[in-house]
């Protein structure tokens, strides 16, 4: 902070109270044009709190905002837009059906005669708009045909029309696979070179580390730092935010052996023909960009099949293909969802419903149910679990996204599986929750299931795996042992390099 | 305050939201007694109870479906068909009865069932398909009565149903009893009914769960068939006379009770009891109408309204709570 200068932003003392509840508690923060800083914290450190002031989304109690100096007071998102704070949400609020453009300039398209909408100006307004901050995006394309990182760079031209000085990006990277993730930081980084101030939401720290200039923390509604990340380790950072060290717990579980054959998964995809095999007690991680085919594969394996993507299995004469999720509960191959609200949860109904909606025949007698029978799985389960809910009543809608996980997974082992397939068991949920999930699935292991966890955390598989194999183009290319798995083996392989290497290694 | 508070809160926000009916229906009869005191009579009450029965038992099965997150617009042409064909099978003879009862049973069921085939395997909108299906049995009615009234009910037949047992209550009532009975055991006692408010309430997720979504997606649609069969012969118990459009319009009311009773278009919530309740808050401001000497057009006015405030009210609710 340059003496005598106006920083761009300057919060003094901000604070927002709920009653009995202080979200933000007299914070107080400088960052100024042409830098990326970070706001990192715990689930419930006051981060999304911070933000949702700072886009005009809710009204401090107390304090100031400044922008060059000037204090300011939104009456809403829009009068923030218009003081020149964009914020992408990690949640989009696309228009699917319309068009890239349309969606970029929803409500403030060009009209023409009639007050029509002019399309041609629209469409050169936003290649304008896409050239000038090197977005690589279809005007023209519906934004339902997107993929989830193009429908990002969306959000991110659509805050960039405000021609805002402040942009907010809340959990950008959480939803890209790692080469969208770069394409995002080149994005950022030029922002940044033309005098924007981002501010930066984040869990993952080593991106924070990668893109950021300073980084604050903040934790129990409190500002703790604000640092350079200039010679800033994720460990120190973790120590910040917690108030102790440790990220995620090394030690995977040792690998039990058993008798039991293993499961040959021969995966039939558009690109060709793969193998993978699952023993009971092992964990396998399957690590690729986003894109790969991994979610895709996961379903698949579990009574999911596309025509391009069939999964027949074998095991000791028996062999499956699974035409129906039904079909392969029944030999227990489970799926567990990445996309808990729209594929996983019920979300009006309670804790019990949720938890026993798979297995209501075994807890039943015929087509009855056994009410009591079901509230005892479900409480036993969700015991075992370490789920903690004021009731089994409650709606799972209104859980932490950690604990609704915990009733999917109970979901899944209520019905006893032999093989559990979780997709990103993890995302989106605080670091606290993430090792118990890690630890949940790490007993499961040891009590005989097979787990095959789909993640795009890197760090994630490498902490919890026994065995990473590497999916690109929608085919394994390469298969590890953890001890022999690092980063960037693993991108290699997912950035197609994999065979090259091992046949460098002469394997 | 807490978030164990706020939950808590939340929660009996939720069980109001979700017993406001019954507070309504108690509100409904207040007023109606304060009206008329013919509302305080046994014998009036349980002919008003009688009166709503068709339109009651066609509730239950709808409710099925729109906990399912479908809907049933064909139950009307079903009650018309069913109790146009059980009155020229019983053909005026006593006989004939019990066949024709199964046989109209049946009908009911196959159309309801058919509904069910399209509506789990095809992705046309269930007002549609419902409206389709509605239409042509419509049709259906009209070519098997060939357009006018047909059908003698047998001997006994309406004096059954009509009789009142203690001199008070009428066979009618017990019968809108008992299936309320059957509906409410069907949603709470069996799987089927608690897969109908998980398939309801996210389609998607239920069937990664492994859950028989087409398979209970059938069913519920036959039940709606089926119950639309046992309206048909609660209608024609109640009238004795056979007429081919003795149904038609009675969707509206169903329509108007089911979601009255909490039982939204979106599926996954409501349930039986709540519809029993709308459809007697529905049935005693028909009442009331009729009273205080208001046209019945006006009636017509008066449901669409509750259509539309109950269906406004729950959304509001739903948006605080979900």
């Amino acid at each position: 902070m340059n003496h005598g200068h106006t920083p761009l932003l300057s919060v003094s003392a901000l604070s927002k109270r709920y009653p009995g509840v202080v979200a933000l508690n007299g914070v107080d923060l400088t960052a100024d044009a042409g830098e990326v800083h970070a706001l990192v914290g715990a689930n419930g450190a006051g981060k999304s709190t911070l933000m949702n002031l700072l886009s005009g989304a809710q009204s401090p109690s107390g304090g100031e905002i400044r922008i060059a100096g000037q204090s300011m007071q939104f009456a809403g998102p829009s009068a923030a837009q218009e003081q020149g704070i964009a914020t992408v949400y990690q949640e989009f609020s696309l228009v699917p059906q319309l068009s890239v453009s349309r969606n970029i300039y929803l409500g403030r398209e060009p009209k023409g005669a009639l007050g029509l909408i002019d399309g041609r100006a629209l469409r050169t307004q936003t290649i304008a708009l896409l050239e000038r901050f090197g977005l690589k995006l279809d005007p023209d394309a519906e934004v339902s045909t997107l993929s989830v990182a193009e429908q990002q760079l969306v959000e991110i031209a659509r805050a960039l029309s405000f021609e805002g000085r402040i942009l907010i990006l809340d959990e950008p990277t959480a939803v890209l696979s790692l080469a969208e993730q770069e394409n995002l930081f080149a994005i950022i980084r030029q922002l940044r070179r033309d005098g924007m101030l981002i501010l930066y939401v984040s869990h993952y720290l080593k991106e924070v580390l990668a893109i950021a200039d300073q980084v604050t923390v903040l934790r129990d509604g409190e500002k703790i730092a604000t640092r350079l990340t200039k010679g800033l380790t994720v460990d120190a950072l973790v120590e910040t935010m917690t108030g102790a060290s440790g990220a995620f717990d090394k030690a995977a579980a040792p690998r039990t052996m058993r008798d039991e054959p293993p499961y040959l998964v021969s995966y039939q995809a558009d690109t060709g023909t793969s193998t993978l095999t699952l023993a009971a007690g092992e964990i396998v991680g399957v690590a690729g960009l986003v894109g790969s085919g991994r979610t895709t594969f996961a379903k698949a394996l579990t009574g999911n099949p596309l025509p391009t993507a069939i999964a027949d299995i074998r095991r000791a004469g028996e062999s499956f293909r699974f035409a129906s999720p039904r079909a392969a509960m029944r030999e227990g191959f489970v799926y567990i969802t990445e996309d808990r609200k729209r594929d996983g949860i019920f979300t009006e109904l309670d804790i019990v419903a949720n938890a026993t909606a798979s297995a209501l025949n075994r807890l039943g007698r015929g087509p009855l149910r056994d009410v009591r029978r079901e509230k005892a799985a479900a409480s036993d389960m969700l015991t075992r679990l370490r789920l903690v809910a004021s009731s089994l009543g409650a709606p799972i809608g209104k859980l932490s996204g950690g604990n609704q996980q915990k009733v999917l997974i109970g979901r899944a082992l209520l019905t006893e599986p032999r093989v559990l397939v979780c997709d990103e068991p993890t995302r989106g949920i605080d670091v606290g929750a993430k090792a118990e999930i890690h630890e949940i699935l790490r007993d499961l292991a040891a009590s005989g299931v097979a787990i095959l966890v789909v993640s795009s955390e890197t760090e994630e598989l490498l902490a919890l795996a026994h065995r990473i194999v590497v999916m690109h183009e929608r085919c394994f290319v390469a298969e590890m042992p953890v001890e022999e798995a690092d980063d960037m083996r693993i991108l290699l392989a997912a950035s197609g390099g994999a065979e090259v290497m091992e046949k460098n290694n002469g394997n | 305050m807490s978030t164990l508070d706020l939950l808590r809160n939340e929660a009996t926000t939720r069980f109001l939201a979700r017993n406001a009916i019954f507070a309504v229906l108690l509100l409904v009869f207040c007023l109606a007694v304060a009206i008329s005191d013919a509302f305080l009579q046994p014998l009036y009450i349980f002919n008003v109870v009688r009166q709503v029965a068709p339109v009651g038992i066609a509730a239950i099965g709808v409710t099925f479906v729109m906990i399912l997150g479908g809907v049933d617009l064909s139950v009307g042409a079903v009650i018309s068909l069913t109790s146009v064909f059980c009155a020229v099978q019983m053909g005026g003879d006593a006989d004939n009865t019990a066949f024709a009862l199964l046989a109209a049973c049946a009908i009911g069921a196959a159309i309801g069932t058919v509904n069910g085939i399209a509506a789990a395997f095809t992705r046309v909108s269930p007002f549609i398909l419902t409206l389709g299906t509605g239409i042509a049995v419509l049709g259906l009615t009209q070519i098997y009565s060939g357009g006018t009234a047909r059908g003698i009910v047998a001997p006994g037949f309406r004096e059954f149903f009509n009789f009142r047992i203690g001199g008070i209550v009428p066979v009618l009532a017990l019968a809108l009893a008992a299936l309320t009975a059957v509906g409410l055991l069907i949603q709470h006692k069996t799987i089927f009914g608690r897969q109908l408010f998980l398939v309801g309430s996210n389609r998607r997720a239920a069937n990664l769960s492994g859950l028989p979504t087409a398979r209970v997606t059938v069913l519920a649609y036959a039940l709606s068939g089926l119950f639309g069969a046992f309206a048909g012969i609660a209608l024609l118990a109640r009238s004795g006379v056979s007429n081919t459009l003795s149904g038609q319009g009675l969707e509206f009311q169903v329509l108007a009770a089911v979601v009255l009773g909490g039982t939204t278009f979106e599926g996954g919530r409501g349930g039986i009891a709540g519809t029993i309740a709308g459809v007697l808050v529905l049935v005693i401001a028909f009442n009331l109408v009729n009273i205080s000497g208001l046209p019945y057009a006006m009636q017509l006015v008066v449901m669409g309204t509750i259509i539309i405030l109950a269906s406004a009210v729950y959304g509001q609710i739903s948006a605080r709570s979900g």
